[in-house]
């Protein structure tokens, strides 16, 4: 499984390198992780396994929490001046095959994209796919590559993150109300940024940990919810629990 | 509107292809004029010299071909002779054809494949169609990461060709021509350098070869035909594409170009009160994941018109009784994918989802002649 998410996360080459920092030592490297991990509320978040309790005496059990993220960039504080260092240009990430709290605990890595040693002072990344990326399609892409799927024909964009599990709306204990969202749509890409202050040596690695909490896509601060018992689906960039649930990306991600 | 990939070969193959027979030589070329002839306008002839040019279409992904085996013609004839000559099995009664003909897109047009003395395998025969772009696993359970890999398994299954790769390394070493064969093929100089991998290596430059993307469907893409109303409603139905049609929910994991997601699912086929409850496990066997027991591979619906019966094990007889079986959401099992669900398509959503399931099928695929049996005239 390890290898078939190292697989599905596949980095498209921006090293520090495009930079052009022309007075940096390109031996004084590091390298930079971005561990994702899932949580329900305060629950790791696995498929199957465990039962979340969702409002007004709905439960549910997960099948699919998967999400791209694009245009990652360090925030480098280098003489007093705040630079962007590019990490990666587009991943896929995708706990689909999180089965146990282990597997959910250890989370999903993306591989090690070298950076300059040195400080930083936050993280910027784009939940979706980057209107830039999300103008080109598949056959662009060799196959394998995190776009080479989840394409929307007739939307003219990726799926940008997809929510799919089983409902028990009576509370009867039968999961047997099917929950399948997906989102896409430049109107639902959403950048955010984090302050993260860290400072790396030469040759070190350091790993940031960003958490996705479910329970906040699916419930608004106000405590406005996607009612599973009236909408259990949606495929549309323009609907909306869609746009509900984009909106929510914001409060639902955060950096540890 | 067609992508290239170019495959080059090595010095030492070009050699070799020098000092090819002349009667190889002219096979090649009757086989290049008929391929030219019958490709599709716009598409380039796929052979040239010893490279081999795999006819990848713009639409789809670009592929990736492994470095350790590069298409050549050689390499390509080789394994369609392979693939076609029932050397491979016990008795010299089956071939890789058997079970997949060229006439239903590489299928069989059985419920579950017949292995030697009749002997019935376990699942019903997949297409090899664009097998080359098959980058998550190969047979229903995905068993096998690579065509190379696939290529090894059916001559020893015992309900398959029943037969020992050292028995077929022995009998391809003794034979008349296919020597000169892997000589053209690979550059070895010495038949005890005849191998299973060897072997496996031409079988898959074959399968690699078997590009379908002239389907009505693509033509439509390339702006060369258009559909018909019904065809035109259930594309809409197919791809979630109208507020004012049901949702066929179809595209999810059957998403073009190959109509499919290379994913694993289960479909609902079967009730289950217990994850362990399933006569065939499928990927669940392969990756002794319980949440993936009744997970069986996204098929790919091109040519569907040509492939059935359908399912893993062959149960539906008609594309009728397939999309009756989504229309009525399937069966319950904790890890049936939860985009199984009733759709409420009535009597015309049915038929005008099959007319545009029918322009997938692609009738240059099936006639491609150098796709078909290189022993029969």
């Amino acid at each position: 499984m390890k290898q078939f998410i190292f697989a599905s996360i596949l980095l498209s080459t921006l090293l520090f390198t495009a930079c052009d920092n022309k007075d940096d030592n390109k031996s004084e490297l590091a390298e930079v992780v971005l561990n994702f991990t899932a949580n329900y509320d305060n629950d790791p978040l696995v498929m199957f396994e465990r039962t979340y309790n969702y409002e007004a005496d709905m439960d549910l059990k997960m099948q699919l929490l998967q999400f791209y993220i694009s245009d990652v960039r360090l925030l480098h504080d280098k003489d007093g001046v705040t630079e962007e260092v590019p990490v990666l240009d587009i991943g896929l990430i995708n706990f689909g095959n999180v089965y146990n709290d282990a597997d959910a605990a250890k989370g999903i890595n993306t591989a090690a994209v070298s950076i300059p040693a040195g400080t930083y002072t936050g993280l910027r990344l784009g939940f979706g796919v980057s209107p830039e990326l999300n103008a080109t399609i598949p056959p662009d892409y060799p196959l394998g590559h995190p776009l080479s799927e989840n394409y929307w024909e007739d939307a003219q964009s990726y799926i940008f993150f997809k929510v799919e599990g089983n409902a028990d709306l009576e509370p009867n204990g039968e999961f047997t109300d099917k929950l399948t969202f997906h989102v896409g749509g430049n109107n639902n890409y959403r950048e955010l940024s984090f302050q993260k202050n860290f400072t790396v040596e030469k040759n070190g690695q350091v790993t940031i940990p960003v958490v996705v909490d479910l329970k906040k896509i699916l419930i608004a601060s106000d405590g406005t919810y996607v009612d599973f018992r009236q909408v259990k689906q949606s495929h549309s960039n323009t609907s909306p629990a869609a746009i509900f649930m984009a909106d929510n990306v914001p409060q639902a991600v955060s950096v540890k | 509107m067609v992508a290239r990939l170019k495959v080059g070969i090595s010095l030492n193959s070009r050699l070799i292809f020098q000092k090819m027979s002349l009667r190889l030589v002219f096979a090649f070329f009757i086989e290049a004029a008929l391929v030219v002839a019958c490709t599709p306008e716009g598409e380039e002839p796929i052979l040239s010299e010893n490279n081999y040019e795999l006819a990848a279409p713009a639409h789809f992904p670009k592929l990736g071909l492994p470095e350790y085996n590069p298409q050549t013609l050689a390499g390509v004839e080789l394994g369609r002779r392979l693939f076609y000559d029932p050397i491979l099995s016990a008795d010299s009664s089956l071939s890789c054809a058997s079970c997949h003909l060229q006439e239903h897109a590489f299928t069989d047009g059985q419920a579950i494949a017949i292995g030697i003395d009749d002997k019935p395998g376990r699942r019903n025969s997949p297409s090899l169609a664009n097998s080359a772009y098959y980058y998550k696993g190969l047979f229903w359970d995905g068993r096998a990461a690579t065509l190379e890999e696939q290529a090894l398994i059916p001559v020893e299954d015992p309900n398959e060709l029943g037969n020992s790769w050292a028995m077929v390394e022995q009998a391809l070493r003794r034979h008349p021509f296919y020597p000169t064969y892997f000589s053209e093929a690979f550059g070895i100089g010495d038949t005890a350098q005849i191998t299973r991998e060897l072997a496996a290596r031409a079988i898959a430059q074959f399968e690699r070869s078997l590009i379908s993307a002239d389907a009505k469907y693509d033509r439509v893409l390339r702006g060369e035909a258009s559909f018909t109303p019904s065809e035109k409603r259930g594309r809409d139905i197919f791809f979630d594409a109208s507020e004012t049609l049901p949702a066929g929910e179809c595209s999810h994991c059957h998403t073009p170009p190959l109509f499919t997601d290379h994913s694993y699912m289960n479909n609902g086929l079967d009730s289950a009160s217990r994850l362990e409850d399933f006569s065939d496990t499928g990927r669940g066997a392969t990756t002794g994941q319980r949440y993936d027991n009744g997970r069986f591979r996204v098929p790919s619906l091109r040519n569907l018109t040509l492939t059935a019966p359908y399912m893993h094990d062959g149960r539906f007889a008609t594309m009728e009784e397939v999309v009756e079986h989504y229309n009525r959401g399937g069966h319950y099992a904790e890890n049936v994918d939860p985009k199984i669900r009733n759709l409420h398509l009535s009597v015309q959503d049915k038929e005008d989802l099959i007319a545009f399931l029918r322009t997938l099928t692609d009738s240059t695929f099936v006639n491609h002649p150098g796709f078909s049996n290189p022993f029969k005239p």
